[in-house]
């Protein structure tokens, strides 16, 4: 179903063509949208005169011109569902901190820098001319990062410079030239850039046909920029392109996936095999191979790490402008005295009301972190009580340390899980939903004690059971997905064997490694399914954390190598999930604090986890002879 | 012309590791064409330039000496006289670069040409125009019985034959051979790029063609299904500009074939501009072979000059 009122904030970079791109998807699921453009420039000013000539349909489209600073007020509008930002990234981030609870989706498309990667089996002057169409045209979004092969470097430099020899630059209306101006800003900020670019080393080459008077700025190509040095980390301004060689397809992937940015990438490489290597290699969300700059709108386009992971075009940029039917509209849950600082940073002690009496209970289980349970960094256990108050058992401690050795081994095993067939992975769902069944009434008898009726714990139980085979069929059915990489999962303290289940098999299914922190109230059935997952899946692939909720989750929220977290536990805890996700920008699925129906089909097994637990690739590659 | 390209060894290490990328050199033609229109008086002088590029050609089997002779003075005078004078260009000496024939017809054109007192070069096909099948000693023999004839410019073409079975070196050795029996007068070497299958092929047979010792590559017999092209010219100007850096060489270019209308003319000088630059754009290292263009730009120098559109019978034959 439609999510209702969209506010859009778009830069003053966008042409009108991108502006439509994301406002025509909106319109066409039934969404209306408030769009906020820079006061500087026209072609906003064309959309709204476009949207006043809507007579039937007045105020579908809105207008508004004004500075970037009412980007968060507009936000934080009641009547706003969900916020579509594109821009630069650190105004990203201040926006994702400071909707942080306030209950509406926010989608981001930051950063505009590409990737040119040439190979020595290029067609060199054919990489030359997409090197000017990625940065030194009209078009080009932004700078480039231009990687070489070293045995073609020499050449590569002298066709570059000689093709930018030839570039024209002046008013973007007259016909006959490359490129225009993007104003003073933008020009400031490639002299800034240039210039510290050369205080840190660098050669600066800078030609073409160009009046000399502001804005104007010359194409620019920089190069032996030293690798460290805070140039070659920032991201590149139009229209300066920064080169640097490379010696191995090994070494480029490594390069290329070096920077936290993660938005385009073009291949230039007449072997197939090795230019689809790459290809599937680099980190980002669109590939062109041999071409740079494609685009269609029935194709996806968007970008992972701190690009953003909103998606414009194709099917996935409609889903961006939908909610599952029956979810409730946005409801903010602010709390204004949350402490971001302080928030799970300390694990309150408890120490034992009284003595404890009973049974011997079984010795403490550990971690199931790396493929096997081990003892936690802090060498402490905490007790979990059942539903009549009698102890239940022990669990570990987790803290910090054990959550970075969760992701480490999530991240050992992420390639190779990634790698396997969709048969492979059906295989190992299936394999842990027998050995479920197998475990029933060990299940069954801890569900009891928790105080669920006998024959409801069943229940639960085949529910489960079921859900690991339809996802593991899934799985199969639709083919090789683009995993997300590790997925942290925060469990709900209800239903702790099925949302356990429920969580964990989607991800799975879509080639992600995870870590989870089950639930609070009883961990327990979530470490007697690790005791299966011990012997049938590979060591890392799902690692599970107990330990106090609030400092796990803030330890998972504030990790720069998560690729996504989901949330279902207090209001509080998500307001900091979204606040903290800010730091690589990682995709963030929170529970706001309300209940979910797991038993049922639309909330438990529906496709909205399977759509959040993968992400999309675009792979160009031109035919012709 | 006192200088003429003696030919260099061959360095087969140049063009083996070559990769031409087909969809983005047709990306590369398709953004020169859109860009770097010329209008207005800039356009009459391009034109102009144009018409002293031609190579005014006549290839048929009906051709003889009254047609040759036609042909020839419209060389000498291609555009009307009272046009040039409004332009202030009738004493520039405008004159087609060249007249081009085949072999049996050389001798009318160079009395045609004595007769109407020009001194513009004729340049003769040879070497069995158009397909090239004949005996290597024919071939030969044809090109020396045209410079015999009194041509001082040898369009050749190649042996298609060996490029499609990959015979680079018996190729470079056949057009040694052509430059040879040359002698004095100048070598264009038509690669007949229609039927060499590939832009790959094609940069390497303009490659093995310069080595060889031409002073011109030149697109098509004009006689093919596809004739002179944006994307074959980028990749035959990217092998000129790149013989140029190895070598020092400088090596000159001619399409022909297809090119029918002014605008396209006023394409190609764009082209040769933005590839290789304004060295470039003089009849020495530039021509273009066509037979229809030169009344098309007289049209359209008519419509600058008047601003009417011109009849058929308005302007002289060719």
């Amino acid at each position: 179903m439609r999510t209702g009122v969209i506010g859009l904030i778009l830069p003053s970079t966008f042409s009108f063509l991108e502006m439509m791109w994301r406002i025509c998807p909106a319109l066409a699921v039934g969404c209306t949208v408030v769009a906020l453009v820079p006061p500087a420039s026209p072609t906003p000013l064309l959309l709204a005169q476009l949207a006043g000539e809507l007579g039937p349909f007045p105020g579908i489209i809105n207008v508004i011109s004004g500075p970037a600073s009412l980007g968060p007020v507009l936000a934080s509008q009641p009547g706003v569902q969900k916020v579509a930002f594109c821009g630069a990234l650190e105004e990203g981030r201040a926006l994702r901190r400071a909707l942080a609870g306030e209950g509406a989706e926010l989608g981001l498309a930051l950063g505009a820098e590409a990737l040119l990667l040439l190979s020595d089996a290029a067609d060199v002057d054919s990489a030359v001319e997409g090197v000017v169409d990625a940065a030194w045209s009209d078009r080009s979004p932004g700078g480039l990062r231009l990687l070489v092969q070293e045995s073609v470097w020499e050449e590569a430099m002298r066709r570059l410079q000689a093709r930018m020899g030839r570039l024209r630059c002046g008013r973007g209306l007259d016909g006959a030239v490359d490129m225009g101006a993007r104003g003073a800003a933008a020009r400031d900020l490639a002299q800034r850039y240039v210039r510290e670019a050369q205080s840190q080393g660098a050669q600066v080459f800078q030609a073409g046909d160009v009046p000399l008077d502001s804005p104007f700025y010359p194409p620019t190509l920089v190069s032996d920029l030293p690798p460290a040095s805070p140039c070659a980390q920032a991201e590149v301004p139009w229209p300066v392109v920064v080169a640097s060689p490379f010696r191995t397809a090994k070494e480029a992937l490594a390069l290329a996936n070096g920077t936290p940015r993660g938005g385009s990438a073009s291949v230039w490489s007449e072997r197939l095999g090795q230019a689809l290597e790459l290809g599937y290699g680099l980190r980002v969300g669109t590939v062109w191979i041999n071409s740079h700059g494609l685009r269609d709108p029935a194709v996806p386009t968007g970008g992972c790490k701190e690009s953003g992971s909103s998606w414009h075009g194709g099917p996935d940029g409609l889903y961006e402008y939908l909610r599952p039917s029956g979810t409730p509209a946005r409801l903010s849950y602010l709390s204004k005295n949350l402490n971001y600082d302080s928030f799970g940073l300390v694990v309150p002690s408890a120490l034992p009301a009284g003595p404890e009496t009973g049974p011997t209970p079984a010795p403490p289980y550990g971690l199931f972190v790396g493929g096997r349970f081990q003892a936690p960094g802090a060498r402490s256990s905490r007790p979990i009580q059942d539903a009549f108050g009698n102890l239940h058992g022990y669990v570990a401690e987790g803290g910090a340390k054990d959550i970075r050795g969760a992701v480490e081994a999530a991240h050992q095993a992420a390639s190779s899980w990634a790698g396997q067939s969709p048969g492979a992975r059906r295989a190992l769902l299936w394999a842990l939903a027998a050995a479920l069944e197998r475990r029933e009434s060990a299940l069954a008898s801890r569900l009891e004690r928790q105080g669920v009726e006998l024959k409801a714990a069943k229940a639960e139980v085949e529910l489960s059971v079921r859900r690991l085979r339809a996802w593991g069929a899934q799985a199969q059915a639709q083919g090789q997905t683009l995993q997300l990489g590790v997925l942290a999962i925060v469990c709900p303290d209800e239903w702790p064997l099925l949302a356990f289940v429920s969580l964990l098999a989607p991800a799975l299914a879509h080639g992600n490694t995870v870590v989870m922190v089950p639930s609070g109230a009883c961990p327990l059935l979530a470490l007697e399914v690790c005791q299966d997952m011990a012997t049938l899946f590979p060591a890392g692939l799902v690692n599970v954390v107990t330990g106090d909720r609030d400092h796990l989750t803030r330890c998972l929220a504030l990790h720069q190598d998560i690729q996504a977290l989901w949330y279902f536990g207090s209001a509080q805890g998500s307001q900091f999930v979204e606040w903290a996700s800010a730091g690589n920008l990682k995709p963030v699925w929170v529970s706001r604090g309300l209940p979910r129906a797991w038993e049922q089909e639309a909330e438990g097994a529906g496709p909205e986890l399977g759509l959040r637990a993968a992400r999309t690739k675009a792979l160009w590659l031109p035919m012709g002879d | 012309y006192k200088f003429y390209n003696r030919g260099i060894s061959k360095y087969l290490s140049w063009i083996s590791k070559i990769q031409v990328n087909h969809p983005a050199v047709l990306r590369r033609a398709e953004q020169i064409q859109a860009r770097r229109p010329v209008k207005k008086e800039w356009q009459a002088a391009w034109l102009l330039k144009a018409v002293t590029f031609i190579d005014l050609t006549t290839l048929s089997g009906d051709d003889t000496s009254s047609n040759i002779q036609r042909l020839c003075y419209k060389a000498k005078y291609p555009i009307r006289e009272d046009l040039l004078k409004a332009l202030n260009m009738h004493d520039k000496g405008i004159t087609t670069a060249a007249v081009c024939v085949y072999p049996a017809r050389v001798c009318d054109a160079v009395k045609a040409l004595k007769a109407v007192g020009c001194n513009i070069p004729v340049a003769s096909v040879a070497t069995g125009f158009p397909a090239g099948q004949t005996h290597l000693k024919t071939r030969l023999e044809e090109i020396r019985l045209a410079v015999e004839d009194g041509a001082t410019e040898i369009d050749v073409v190649i042996n298609r034959t060996l490029v499609l079975t990959g015979q680079w070196e018996a190729l470079y050795g056949e057009i040694r051979q052509f430059r040879k029996a040359c002698g004095e007068a100048h070598l264009k070497t038509i690669l007949a790029t229609g039927e060499l299958g590939s832009l790959t092929n094609v940069y390497k047979a303009s490659m093995i063609a310069m080595m060889a010792g031409s002073d011109f590559i030149k697109t098509s017999t004009g006689k093919e299904t596809v004739n002179a092209t944006f994307p074959v010219a980028i990749v035959m100007l990217r092998a000129i500009r790149d013989f140029f850096w190895k070598t020092g060489n400088k090596i000159g270019f001619k399409p022909a074939g297809g090119i029918r209308s002014a605008k396209d003319s006023l394409a190609w000088l764009s082209l040769v501009k933005e590839e290789l630059g304004d060295e470039w754009l003089k009849p020495e290292l530039f021509r273009i072979g066509a037979s229809t263009l030169l009344s098309d730009i007289e049209r359209q120098i008519y419509h600058h000059v008047t601003g009417r559109y011109a009849a058929y019978h308005d302007l002289p034959m060719s």
